[in-house]
C-alpha cells in the first residue's frame, strides 16, 4: 500500500496502480495464479510474455517450465532449433563467449562496437511516452548499446544519453533538426518499416498531443501520416545523396539504412552498401508498430527469417559481406530468435516489442486508440505515462538484456563457439523441426 | 456527378459503338461512406468476471487506507468496463478490448476470458476475427488500423501462404491512399482484342473493343437461395449501382422483382432463354449459367449490345469457349474457395491465367473469380494470381449481420438475414465494405508503387509464396526437405 504522507490524490492514484501492476507482473509470471486465459497469441504466447517478465525482473530465463525460446506461430524461428554439441564438447562454463559485434566494418569512419549483438529499434515520441524513451536510453547507456528515436523528434531529456541514441530520419522528417543529427553517433534512415512496408508512419490524432505536435512541428490532434517513400529519393543514387547530406552535417556519424523486406531486398541492400551505408537494417513483416493498417501487417513483404539469408548470401556473392553490418528486426522476441537470426546470416538484431513486453505490454494491440496504452507504454497521456518510472523501466530492460546475453552465451557455449561473430551465417548449426507447407 | 448508369452507358457507347462518344465529365471515383453501426450487438470479444467479495474487500481496504473516494474510485480500465452505475460489481464486457490491465492488477478477483460465443462467429472458412473485421469495416467504411505487430500464424495454406511485394525506393506512385496521386481501381469487363486493324482510309476494320469499366475489381455474386429475396436483391442492386459495379441475379427473380438496371447482370440458364425478351433494357453484361450455343445466339440476337459471360467451374478448358466467341468468364469455386477437384482457388486461378497466357489470349478475355474471398487482402492476392476481378458472396451477408447456419459453402447453404432489415442501412453497409476493401487495395497498390489495379493482374512477380521462400531460406538446414 502507498504511504499517504501529504500526497495529492493524483499521486496516490498513480502509486496505487503502479504498485498493483508491478505486483501483478511478478505474481502472474511466477505462475502461482496459472495463466491468464486471454493472454497471448501465436507469435507472442502467454509463455513468452511471462518468460519475458521473469527475465525483466531477475535477469535470468525462467526455470518454472515456461517456454522462453519459441512461440506457436508454426513457422520461421518457431520451427528452427540448434544442433547443440554433445555436452562433453561444450565450452567450459568458465569460458564466456564474446557477444560483442562491431557496427562499422568499413575501413574508414569511427569504430563502434556494442557488447551485445542487439540494440533498441526506433520508437517515436508520440508512439511511446518520454518515460519509455528514457527507460530505453538509460538501459542502452548502461549496456553500451543503442536505442533509436524513431520518427518523432528528440526530446531534450534524451540529450544526456546522446552517445547511445540513434537519430532516425524517416520520410516525414518529423523532429529532424541539425542538432539531433549532430548529436548522433549513428543516423538511421528509415526507408520503410516491416509492419507497414510501403505505407509510411501513422500517428493517429488522439495521440498527437500538444507536446507531440510541438516536437514534430505539426498540428495538435491531427493524424500524422508520413509519406512514402522519401520524396527526395527516386533511385538508389539519390540515396547516396541522403548519406552525403548526413555526413556533411555530422561527418563522424555512422549511417544505418532501415528497409523492409520486398522480393528485391537483396538488391536494395547492395545499393545501400554502395551508397555508403555502414549498417543495413532489414525489418521483416512481423515487426511491431504503434499503428498500422491490419492488412499491411500480414500481407506485405516477407518475414525476416526469409529475408536474412537472402540478403546475407547476396552480400557474400557480391564480395562485400565483410564490409557492411547486417542488422535484422521484425519479430525478434527471444535470445533464441537473435541467435537464429545470426545463424541465418545477420550480424545482430534490433529489438522493440520485447522491450515493451518487459515493461508490461500484453500485446493487446490497442496502442493506437484514444489515450493509448493502458499500461503507460505507447501513450503520451500525462497520467498514463506516469505508470512507468524511467528508472524502473531501465532496470527491467537492462535485466532483459542481461538474460538475453546469458542465453546467447549459453547457446554459443553449447555450439562450441567462442564468439557470436563465429555464428554468423552458420545455417549448418540449425535444424528444422517442422513439416513445411 | 455521373451516375453509374450514365457513366457506363457513355463508356459503353464510346467503347462499343462509336469511338466518338462524348468524353464525359471527369470525376474522381469515390464511394460515399457513412457510419452504419451494427443492428444488434455482436458477441463481445471478451468476458469479464469480477469476484464481488474480492472487490468489496478491496474497496473497504482502500477506503480505510486512502480515505479519499477519488483514489478508491480510480479503476484500471480506460475503456469503461467498470464505469457503469455500480462499477466493477456489474462489469460491461462489451467495452473490453482485452488489454488485461484489470486482471494484471487484480489477479485474485478479476478474470478476463475469451468469449466462447464469439468463437462461433463465421464458419469453418471465415474465422471469428475475419467476421469481426468485416463488421468493423461495414460499420465504419474505414481501414482497420491497430497497434502492435502481427499476431497470427506465420503463414499457412491458401492465401495465408502468400505475401504481396512492395517497392522500397524506385516507384511511380507516392504516398499511397494519403497522397495526391490517383491510383485507379477500375477494371474493364468485356471483349478486348489484342490489336486494332484499319482499312486504307484509316477506319477500323476488324474487331473492336467491347468493354465497360467497373469502379472496383469486385462484383457481387448470386446469394444463397435462402436469402434470394426481393429486398436483398434490391439492396445488392442499389449498392452495386452506388459502387459502380455489378451484381449477378438469376433472371427470373430479376424480372419478378423488376430489378433491371445496368448494374444487374442476369444469370440465364439454357432453359430460361425465353425470359431474355422480357428484359426491358439490354444489360451491360449477361451471364450464361452454362454453355449453350443456342442461348448465346439468342442473347446476341435479342440484346446485341450486351456483353456475354460464361459462368463455369474452375478446371474446365476455356480455350474452346474462347474459340466459340466467349471472352468473359465467371469462374466459380464454392464459398470456401474449393474447386470441384479439391484445390483452393489460388492455385486454380494461377492455372487458368497461365494457360491463357501460354495460348496468347489472356489480354483478350476477362476473368471474374468467385469463392474463397473472405477478407480485403484476398482481393489483391486473387488478382495477382490472375483474375481481373473477384465476386463477393458470404462477406456481403456477414456485412448485414446474417446468421450462418453451419458452414456456408454454396448456394444451398442456410443463411438468415436479420428480421426487419432496413434497406438503407444494408445498402450503406455494403457500400462501406466496398469502400474499406478498396482503400485496403489502394494500400497494397500504393506499397507496390502501382498506379492502377489493371497492372496487378497476373503479376506473380509481385507476390511471394511461403513454399518458395522457405525453400530458398532453409534449403540445406538439417530436417528441411522442401
Amino acid at each position: 500500500m502507498v504511504k499517504l504522507n501529504s500526497k495529492s490524490p493524483e499521486q496516490m492514484i498513480t502509486e496505487k496502480h503502479v504498485l498493483a501492476l508491478r505486483e501483478g507482473f511478478h505474481r502472474w509470471a511466477s505462475l502461482e495464479l496459472g495463466k491468464m486465459p486471454a493472454l497471448g497469441d501465436a507469435r507472442w504466447t502467454a509463455d513468452l510474455i511471462y518468460a519475458n517478465w521473469v527475465q525483466a525482473e531477475t535477469g535470468r530465463p525462467p526455470s518454472n517450465g515456461l517456454n522462453f525460446q519459441t512461440g506457436n506461430s508454426e513457422g520461421g524461428f518457431d520451427l528452427l532449433d540448434f544442433k547443440f554439441l554433445p555436452e562433453s564438447k561444450w565450452l567450459p562454463a568458465s569460458q564466456e563467449p564474446d557477444t560483442s559485434i562491431p557496427l562499422n566494418k568499413r575501413a574508414y569512419d569511427k569504430k563502434i562496437q556494442i557488447p551485445i549483438p542487439f540494440y533498441g529499434g526506433g520508437m517515436s515520441y508520440g508512439s511511446i511516452s518520454e518515460q519509455i524513451m528514457l527507460s530505453r536510453a538509460r538501459a542502452a547507456k548502461k549496456w553500451g548499446t543503442f536505442t533509436s528515436t524513431g520518427e518523432g523528434g528528440y526530446p531534450d531529456s534524451l540529450v544526456q544519453y546522446k552517445d547511445n541514441v540513434i537519430t532516425q530520419i524517416a520520410t516525414g522528417l518529423f523532429g529532424v533538426r541539425e542538432e539531433t543529427i549532430q548529436n548522433a553517433p549513428i543516423v538511421e534512415f528509415k526507408y520503410a518499416q516491416g509492419a507497414k512496408p510501403g505505407l509510411g508512419g501513422h500517428l493517429l490524432g488522439d495521440k498527437t498531443t500538444m507536446a507531440v505536435a510541438k516536437i514534430r512541428e505539426s498540428v495538435p490532434w491531427v493524424s500524422l501520416f508520413s509519406p512514402f517513400p522519401f520524396h527526395s529519393v527516386y533511385c538508389v543514387e539519390d540515396h547516396r545523396k541522403h548519406i552525403d547530406w548526413v555526413k556533411a552535417t555530422n561527418p563522424e556519424a555512422l549511417v544505418s539504412v532501415k528497409v523492409s523486406t520486398p522480393t528485391d531486398v537483396d538488391m536494395v541492400a547492395v545499393g545501400s552498401y554502395y551508397a555508403g551505408a555502414h549498417i543495413i537494417h532489414i525489418d521483416g513483416s512481423y515487426g511491431g508498430t504503434g499503428a498500422a493498417p491490419e492488412i499491411a501487417k500480414k500481407n506485405i513483404a516477407m518475414p525476416i527469417e526469409f529475408a536474412i539469408p537472402r540478403v546475407h548470401e547476396h552480400l557474400v556473392k557480391e564480395g562485400i559481406r565483410d564490409e557492411v553490418v547486417l542488422m535484422s528486426s521484425g519479430g525478434i522476441r527471444t535470445a533464441y530468435d537473435i541467435a537464429k537470426a545470426i545463424a541465418l546470416g545477420a550480424d545482430g538484431c534490433v529489438i522493440g516489442t520485447a522491450e515493451l513486453v518487459a515493461l508490461g505490454c500484453t500485446r493487446c494491440s490497442n496502442c493506437e486508440r484514444g489515450r493509448g496504452c493502458p499500461f503507460g507504454l505507447t501513450t503520451t497521456d500525462p497520467e498514463l505515462s506516469q505508470l512507468v518510472d524511467p528508472d524502473w523501466g531501465a532496470e527491467r530492460i537492462s535485466n532483459l538484456y542481461k538474460s538475453l546475453q546469458f542465453q546467447l552465451r549459453d547457446i554459443l557455449r553449447k555450439l562450441g563457439l567462442k564468439s557470436v561473430k563465429e555464428l554468423r551465417g552458420r545455417k549448418d548449426l540449425l535444424i528444422y523441426r517442422g513439416n513445411h507447407v | 456527378m455521373l451516375s453509374f448508369d450514365m457513366a457506363t452507358n457513355q463508356r459503353r457507347e464510346q467503347l462499343v459503338n462509336s469511338h466518338s462518344g462524348s468524353a464525359g465529365v471527369y470525376h474522381r471515383y469515390h464511394i460515399e461512406t457513412r457510419s452504419a453501426p451494427n443492428l444488434y450487438p455482436s458477441p463481445s470479444r471478451f468476458l469479464v468476471k469480477v469476484g464481488k467479495v474480492g472487490l468489496a474487500k478491496l474497496i473497504v481496504t482502500e477506503l480505510v487506507h486512502y480515505r479519499n473516494w477519488k483514489v478508491v474510485q480510480s479503476r484500471p480500465c480506460l475503456y469503461g468496463v467498470f464505469s457503469g452505475p455500480v462499477g466493477g460489481f456489474a462489469p460491461r464486457p462489451k467495452y473490453c478490448v482485452g488489454c488485461l490491465r484489470c486482471t494484471t492488477q487484480f489477479p485474485d478477483f478479476v478474470k478476463v476470458l475469451k468469449n466462447p460465443e464469439r468463437q462461433k462467429l463465421g464458419d469453418s472458412f471465415i474465422s471469428p476475427d475475419q467476421v469481426d473485421t468485416i463488421l468493423y469495416e461495414t460499420s465504419t467504411g474505414t481501414v482497420p488500423v491497430r497497434g502492435a505487430g502481427y499476431r497470427g500464424k506465420f503463414g499457412g495454406k491458401g492465401w495465408d501462404g502468400m505475401w504481396t511485394d512492395m517497392s522500397e525506393i524506385v516507384r511511380p506512385t507516392r504516398d499511397g491512399i494519403h497522397g495526391r496521386e490517383y491510383i485507379s481501381t477500375e477494371v474493364d469487363i468485356g471483349d478486348k482484342p489484342m490489336s486494332l486493324s484499319f482499312d486504307a482510309q484509316g477506319n477500323p476494320s476488324g474487331e473492336l473493343p467491347r468493354a465497360f469499366p467497373i469502379g472496383v475489381p469486385m462484383i457481387f455474386d448470386v446469394p444463397p437461395a435462402s436469402v434470394q429475396t426481393q429486398q436483398y436483391f434490391s439492396i445488392l442492386q442499389s449498392a452495386a449501382s452506388h459502387v459502380q459495379t455489378l451484381v449477378v441475379v438469376p433472371i427470373k427473380p430479376m424480372l419478378a422483382y423488376e430489378l433491371p438496371s445496368v448494374s444487374v447482370v442476369p444469370l440465364v440458364s439454357p432453359t430460361e432463354q425465353s425470359e431474355l425478351k422480357r428484359l426491358s433494357i439490354s444489360p451491360a453484361l449477361i451471364e450464361m449459367a452454362s454453355w449453350d450455343k443456342r442461348l448465346l445466339d439468342a442473347i446476341h440476337e435479342i440484346h446485341p449490345k450486351s456483353l456475354v459471360a460464361l459462368r463455369m467451374e474452375y478446371g474446365e478448358d476455356l480455350l474452346k469457349y474462347i474459340d466459340s466467341g466467349i471472352k468473359n468468364f465467371h469462374l466459380v469455386a464454392n464459398y470456401h474457395g474449393m474447386t470441384r477437384d479439391g484445390r483452393f482457388v489460388l492455385d486454380a486461378i494461377r492455372d487458368v491465367h497461365d494457360s491463357l497466357v501460354k495460348a496468347g489470349v489472356r489480354e483478350e478475355v476477362t476473368l471474374i473469380g468467385s469463392g474463397g474471398v473472405a477478407a480485403a487482402e484476398h482481393v489483391p492476392k486473387a488478382i495477382i494470381c490472375g483474375v481481373d476481378a473477384v465476386a463477393l458472396d458470404v462477406p456481403l451477408l456477414i456485412a448485414l449481420q446474417a446468421k450462418l447456419h453451419g458452414d456456408c459453402v454454396n448456394i444451398s447453404s442456410q443463411v438468415e438475414l436479420p428480421q426487419n432489415l432496413p434497406s438503407e442501412w444494408a445498402t450503406q453497409r455494403i457500400k462501406n465494405l466496398a469502400s474499406s476493401w478498396r482503400d485496403q487495395l489502394l494500400e497494397i497498390l500504393g506499397a507496390m508503387g502501382m498506379r492502377e489495379v489493371r497492372r496487378l493482374r497476373g503479376e506473380i512477380g509481385r507476390a511471394m509464396f511461403q513454399t518458395q521462400l522457405e525453400h530458398e531460406a532453409f534449403a540445406g538446414i538439417e530436417g528441411y526437405h522442401g
